[in-house]
C-alpha cells in the first residue's frame, strides 16, 4: 500500500493530481456552518439532534482503530474530474468469512463518489447509490476504487466508479451513484422561517 | 419447503436453485447433509445454548423509541411467528459446522475479524441493532439506532452506515430465507438524512427468488412512517454452504 502511495504522491508533483486530506471530524469551524445549513435544509430532523452526542462525533470511515477498520488515501485529478482512492480494509469489516462486508464496500464507494460530487459541485447530498457485486473481495487487501463524474445536469451529479485489485486485472464492482446540490439560497429562506416560527424550547 | 424430486439431490457437485414456493409446507425430511430446510436453517443460525455473546438486547445506549418497540416485537415472538435473531461477532459463529463452498472459501488466518456491524463494541456507538424474522411471511424487520462513530455530515448517520445495515439484514433475511450469500447487487435511494441517536426501522421483504437469486425490498423509516429515509432492492446469490 505505501508503494502505491509513493507511486501517486509523485504523479502529484507535477500539479495534475491532488492529495486529499481526510480529517477524523471535520474542522469546528466549518463544522458550524454546515449544521446550520443542514439543520435548516432538514428542520424537522434536527430538531432531535443531542447536541452532546454532536461534539463526540467521528466520521465513520476514520472511526476504526489503526489498521482493524477502512485505511485510505484518495488523489484527485481536476483536469479529468476523477478520484483514485487506495484502499485497504482491515478485519473488522468482515461480511461472509474471508470477505469483506458488501455494506464496507458500499461505504467506500459512496465516501469516494461523493468526494467526487463535493469537489465539484459543493455540499452536496447522495440521493441514488446503484451498485453491483461483480466479485467478492478478499478480507484484507487492497483495491483501486476510480470514480469519474461523468455528467452535471442543473442540480444532479452523475459520477460512476469500479473497484479493482492493484494491477487492474480483476474487477470487483462497479457502481453508479446520483447526488443532488443542496441550494445555499434556499437554506437561507428556510432558516428564517425556522427561527420566525419556531416556538421557544 | 419443497424439493425439486431426488434427481436433483442426487447431483452434489451442482448448485441447485430453490422453486419459489409462496408457503413453507412441513419438513419432509430432517436437514441433509445438501441442502436444508428454513427450519434447519433458523436452528442453526439461533442456537439456544451458545457461549457467544449475543449482541442484540437492549443496553444503556437505546433510546426509549427502540426500546418500546423491540419489546413490542418481542410480544410478537410469543405469538405472531416472529423470531429474534441472535448477532455474534462474526458470522463465523453463527454457521458453525458449516463453511463456504469449495472455491470460495478462504483459509482463516486472522481470529481477529468481526463483522462490519459489531466491529464498534462501545455501547452506543456505532450500531446499535436488532433484527426480527417472520419464516413465514418471509419478512425482516431491523430495528437500527447509528452511533456518532458512524456520523457523515454532522449530526447524521453516514450513507454508508445506512447501506451497510441494509446489506446486513438483507444478507441475513436472504440467508433464512432461501439460502442466499452473496450480495449481487444493491440499490439505495436515499430520501433523507437519519439523526444520530435516533431509531430508524428497516421493513424488509423478499420479493421473489428465480435463478438462483433472491430479490428483495426495503424501506427505511421512523417508527410512526411519517418519514422515509431510503428505499432500497438487492439481489443475492444461493449458495449451498457445505459441512466442514
Amino acid at each position: 500500500m505505501r508503494l502505491l502511495f509513493d507511486q501517486f504522491m509523485k504523479k502529484c508533483e507535477d500539479g495534475s493530481w491532488i492529495h486529499l486530506p481526510s480529517y477524523e471530524d471535520i474542522a469546528t469551524q466549518r463544522s458550524q456552518d454546515f449544521s446550520t445549513f443542514i439543520h435548516a435544509y432538514f428542520p424537522t430532523a434536527s430538531e432531535q439532534i443531542n447536541k452532546e452526542k454532536l461534539s463526540q462525533g467521528r466520521i465513520f470511515t476514520r472511526s476504526f482503530e489503526d489498521g482493524l477498520g477502512f485505511e485510505y488515501v484518495m488523489f484527485y485529478n481536476d483536469a479529468e474530474k476523477r478520484i483514485v482512492c487506495v484502499f485497504q480494509g482491515g478485519p473488522h469489516l468482515q461480511g461472509m468469512p474471508g470477505f469483506f462486508h458488501g455494506g464496507a464496500i458500499a461505504t467506500m464507494i459512496d465516501a469516494t463518489v461523493g468526494m467526487n460530487a463535493i469537489v465539484s459541485g459543493g455540499i452536496v447530498m447522495t440521493a441514488n447509490l446503484n451498485i453491483n457485486f461483480k466479485r467478492p473481495i478478499p478480507l484484507c487487501s487492497i483495491v483501486l476504487i476510480n470514480s469519474q463524474l461523468d455528467k452535471i445536469e442543473g442540480r444532479k451529479l452523475l459520477v460512476s466508479c469500479n473497484v479493482q485489485s492493484v494491477d487492474e486485472k480483476i474487477l470487483y464492482t462497479e457502481a453508479t451513484s446520483l447526488f443532488i446540490k443542496l441550494n445555499p439560497e434556499k437554506e437561507f429562506h428556510i432558516k428564517e422561517l425556522v427561527l420566525n416560527s419556531a416556538p421557544p424550547a | 419447503m419443497m424439493r425439486r424430486g431426488f434427481q436433483a439431490a442426487a447431483t452434489l457437485s451442482r448448485l441447485r436453485a430453490l422453486p419459489g414456493a409462496p408457503r413453507i409446507l412441513p419438513i419432509l425430511n430432517p436437514a441433509a447433509a445438501f441442502g436444508s430446510s428454513i427450519d434447519s436453517r433458523i436452528s442453526r443460525f439461533c442456537p439456544k445454548k451458545t457461549d457467544f455473546k449475543d449482541y442484540a438486547l437492549p443496553n444503556a445506549s437505546w433510546c426509549p423509541d427502540m426500546l418500546s418497540l423491540y419489546q413490542e416485537f418481542l410480544e410478537k415472538t410469543k405469538t405472531d411467528g416472529w423470531i429474534k435473531l441472535p448477532s455474534f461477532a462474526s458470522n463465523r459463529e453463527h454457521i458453525q459446522g458449516l463453511k463456504l463452498p469449495t472455491g470460495l472459501a478462504v483459509t482463516p488466518d486472522n481470529s481477529d475479524c468481526r463483522i462490519i456491524t459489531r466491529s464498534l463494541q462501545v455501547e452506543g456507538q456505532g450500531y446499535e441493532h436488532a433484527i426480527f424474522f417472520n419464516p413465514s411471511e418471509k419478512k425482516s424487520v431491523c430495528l437500527f439506532q447509528p452511533g456518532p462513530y458512524l456520523e457523515g455530515a454532522p449530526g447524521f448517520a453516514h450513507g454508508g452506515s445506512l447501506a451497510t445495515m441494509t446489506d446486513e439484514t438483507f444478507s441475513k433475511t436472504a440467508y433464512l430465507a432461501g439460502e442466499g450469500l452473496f450480495t449481487l447487487s444493491l440499490s439505495i435511494r436515499f430520501k433523507n438524512l437519519i439523526p444520530v441517536g435516533s431509531l430508524a426501522v428497516l421493513n424488509v421483504s423478499v420479493d421473489k427468488i428465480e435463478d438462483q437469486k433472491l430479490y428483495m425490498s426495503c424501506i427505511t423509516q421512523t417508527r410512526d412512517q411519517k418519514t422515509v429515509y431510503a428505499k432500497s432492492s438487492g439481489v443475492f446469490l444461493q449458495l449451498q454452504l457445505e459441512q466442514e
